[in-house]
């Protein structure tokens, strides 16, 4: 996969709409595979992409967050809203084990269900920790490790910024694209 | 004791003193013999499986012959570039040639003996899925290539071009077109889609061995283009690796996972390739781990010689499904390897002398070489077992590396000068380079030869300082000065054309000191 790639995709947010890759006109995806039962390597990524969103200030808002979950059997729109209900954000996307392994192809991320006994339903989907960002075409932009630190991952989003400004819709303070609110009609989403 | 990156930087100039001697530089020079046949002339290369199937085919012996270039390069005569490069690029060219990797159109196929039940489409491009057996040590060659001669030709697209077309059967051209950078992106992201574990060499096989080796590729790579890929990947395949399980309960480095059940298998407890070469390469990434286990480990496969040498258990083919297998994986050769690789110098030296002694080393146009040898064991009941791995590269190998040689080239980039200071940047055929390294003065030294039967050789001696002054000494007699591009020299073996020094040995050795002022 390589900087010239596209990838597409179509799931479902948390509130149930169809949700696509360029569903985000003029803003950049930030894509994070996960599961809502993970007890450690989401909760600390979700946490550092919205400290270095923080970060960037007025800048977050050319970004929309997507937390893509790997684990279709427990992850629904329902559970996706409860588990992102105090990171207003993020959108949560799931879909049918189908889609979602088509969309975990297609970013070429790593998930797979194994036996946890700490779990409440005996499994864990450990998965690839890498966030992607994509421009609204679905061109992949860049890729950020696991380990960066949120200073460091709003340091190159802000170098995502400058390579890559901004094309046609900026996010307006009337909500129309703003963070959270998903796909909208105003500016040609889905 | 382990030294830390900065102590390891310091002790190289030891190395770089030292130089090479007259055994090392037969080795060099034999890898250098390998690498001007002509193409398809494999002599001396043969191994006992067929198509290529066994741990000393062609592909082994190209990457690690080498490797053991760089390591010599990098640590023993920094400022010969010279001597390597070519060498090193032929080894590249001969990497990519059909020979080497057509046997994926079969393997690719699948049903191996532990993969019965998954046959396969027939895959041409030897890169593109699984066979990290062959696209990582492509991958590490071409990135070498780019760090150590400063030279970027294999990152131009298509620079690495894998073509088969033939007369008699196939139809259309075979070929897949890549470069160093595409190739490295192509693993990376494989790697990422195992979840690090790595990539598979036969299909459904992930060895934990070769998915090492990709991890030297991303540093390269790291070094040369920017970017944190190694430190990711390292800690991914670390943690995939530590959860299944490094070791088995007997203490050896697990062997392989099996994709699809999941299921690792050990290594035979009977041969030594497992344990060393794991242990080899694994230092690069891990010298603490390796070293907890090696003392054990070794013990467990040396057995002693005669006359205070050292040699490893003879071995015997192993029957399997009805048939005797009998396949090379240049078991000597990586137990010397891997002693060296940890700084173990008393084994590898007493390997090397049972090797001198017993396994018929051999002087041919100034290379030494180990040939091959199909006997299990000689009339002494000793190993006497040579597989071309360890005849051609593995030996070499280990007499060119240095204690923690390849955990350096993962750990230290190049430093800034080296491609920039003065140099043996062209050396003919029959020069010998004994020495080149710029001292701490910023002087090149550098010993060069050539034996008197041979007709008169010269070597080239480049990146002169483009201002300032500068004289070159020879035995300790100036024989050339020079300021910016002119240049004085009555000495009739001395010649300075296009900005460099052209020198001629008339001797074995001769010591030139390079002084910029």
């Amino acid at each position: 996969m390589s900087t010239d790639d596209t990838i597409t995709f179509t799931l479902d947010d948390h509130l149930g709409r169809p949700t696509a890759q360029s569903s985000f006109p003029g803003r950049r995806s930030l894509v994070f595979f996960g599961f809502t039962h993970c007890r450690t390597v989401c909760p600390r990524a979700l946490d550092r992409l919205d400290r270095a969103l923080d970060l960037l200030g007025e800048d977050a808002a050319a970004f929309q967050p997507l937390y893509v979950t790997v684990d279709p059997d427990r992850d629904d729109p329902e559970r996706m809203r409860w588990f992102l209900r105090d990171r207003p954000r993020f959108l949560g996307l799931s879909g049918t084990p189908r889609q979602l392994e088509d969309t975990r192809r297609a970013f070429r991320a790593f998930a797979k269900r194994k036996d946890d006994p700490q779990d409440p339903d005996g499994y864990a989907v450990p998965h690839t920790a890498l966030t992607y960002v994509l421009d609204d075409a679905g061109r992949l932009l860049t890729h950020l490790a696991d380990a960066m630190t949120a200073d460091e991952v709003a340091t190159a989003l802000r170098g995502v910024l400058r390579d890559d400004p901004a094309t046609d819709s900026i996010p307006s303070d009337d909500g129309c694209c703003s963070a959270g609110d998903g796909p909208c009609d105003c500016c040609g989403g889905e | 004791m382990t030294l830390t990156v900065d102590e390891f930087a310091a002790s190289v100039g030891h190395y770089q003193r030292e130089g090479v001697d007259a055994v090392q530089r037969g080795h060099i020079r034999h890898i250098d013999n390998l690498s001007r046949r002509l193409p398809n002339d494999w002599s001396g290369m043969g191994s006992r499986s067929n198509g290529q199937d066994d741990f000393a085919s062609l592909r082994y012996q190209l990457a690690y012959a080498a490797i053991a270039l760089a390591l010599a390069h990098r640590y023993r005569l920094p400022a010969a570039p010279g001597v390597f490069k070519g060498t090193f690029d032929r080894l590249i060219q001969k990497m990519i040639l059909p020979e080497v990797w057509m046997y994926w159109r079969n393997t690719s196929t699948g049903q191996a003996v532990f993969n019965a039940h998954i046959p396969m489409e027939s895959e041409w491009d030897p890169v593109r899925r699984d066979n990290i057996m062959y696209s990582a040590y492509v991958q590490v060659m071409t990135l070498l290539f780019a760090y150590l001669f400063d030279d970027d030709r294999y990152s131009v697209p298509g620079s690495i071009s894998f073509r088969h077309w033939a007369f008699s059967w196939g139809g259309e051209e075979k070929r897949f077109d890549y470069d160093q950078n595409s190739l490295n992106e192509l693993i990376y992201w494989k790697m990422v889609e195992s979840g690090y574990v790595g990539v598979a060499c036969e299909p459904n096989c992930v060895f934990q061995i070769c998915n090492q080796l990709p991890l030297l590729g991303f540093r390269l790579h790291d070094f040369l283009s920017g970017g944190q890929r190694a430190a990711e990947v390292e800690r991914g395949y670390r943690k995939a690796w530590d959860d299944f399980g490094r070791l088995d309960t007997e203490g050896r480095y697990n062997l392989l996972l099996l994709e699809d059940s999941q299921q690792m298998l050990t290594n035979d407890a009977t041969e030594v390739w497992g344990d060393a070469w794991a242990g080899t390469v694994l230092n690069m990434l891990n010298r603490d781990l390796v070293r907890e286990h090696y003392p054990e480990q070794i013990r467990r496969l040396l057995v002693d010689g005669p006359d205070g040498t050292l040699s490893i258990r003879p071995l015997t083919s192993t029957p399997l499904l009805g048939h005797d297998l009998f396949e090379d994986h240049g078991d000597f050769g990586w137990a010397a390897a891997w002693a060296a690789e940890v700084g173990d110098t008393s084994t590898r030296d007493r390997l090397l002398r049972f090797a001198d002694a017993r396994l018929a080393p051999t002087w041919v146009d100034g290379g030494l070489f180990y040939p091959r040898s199909d006997d299990s064991t000689d009339e002494d009941g000793y190993h006497r077992l040579v597989d071309p791995l360890t005849g051609n590269s593995l030996l070499a190998l280990a007499r060119l590396d240095v204690p923690d040689g390849l955990w350096g080239l993962y750990h230290l980039p190049r430093e800034p000068h080296s491609a920039t200071a003065p140099a043996v940047v062209e050396v003919d055929r029959s020069i010998d380079v004994a020495r080149a390294f710029v001292d701490d003065e910023g002087d090149l030294q550098t010993t060069i030869g050539t034996a008197a039967a041979k007709p008169a050789a010269s070597a080239r001696i480049g990146r002169l300082p483009a201002e300032g002054r500068w004289s070159l000494e020879r035995d300790g007699l100036v024989v050339a000065r020079g300021r910016s591009e002119r240049a004085d020299s009555s000495d009739p073996d001395v010649a300075y054309v296009g900005g460099e020094l052209i020198v001629t040995p008339r001797s074995p050795e001769e010591r030139y000191v390079l002084h910029v002022d």
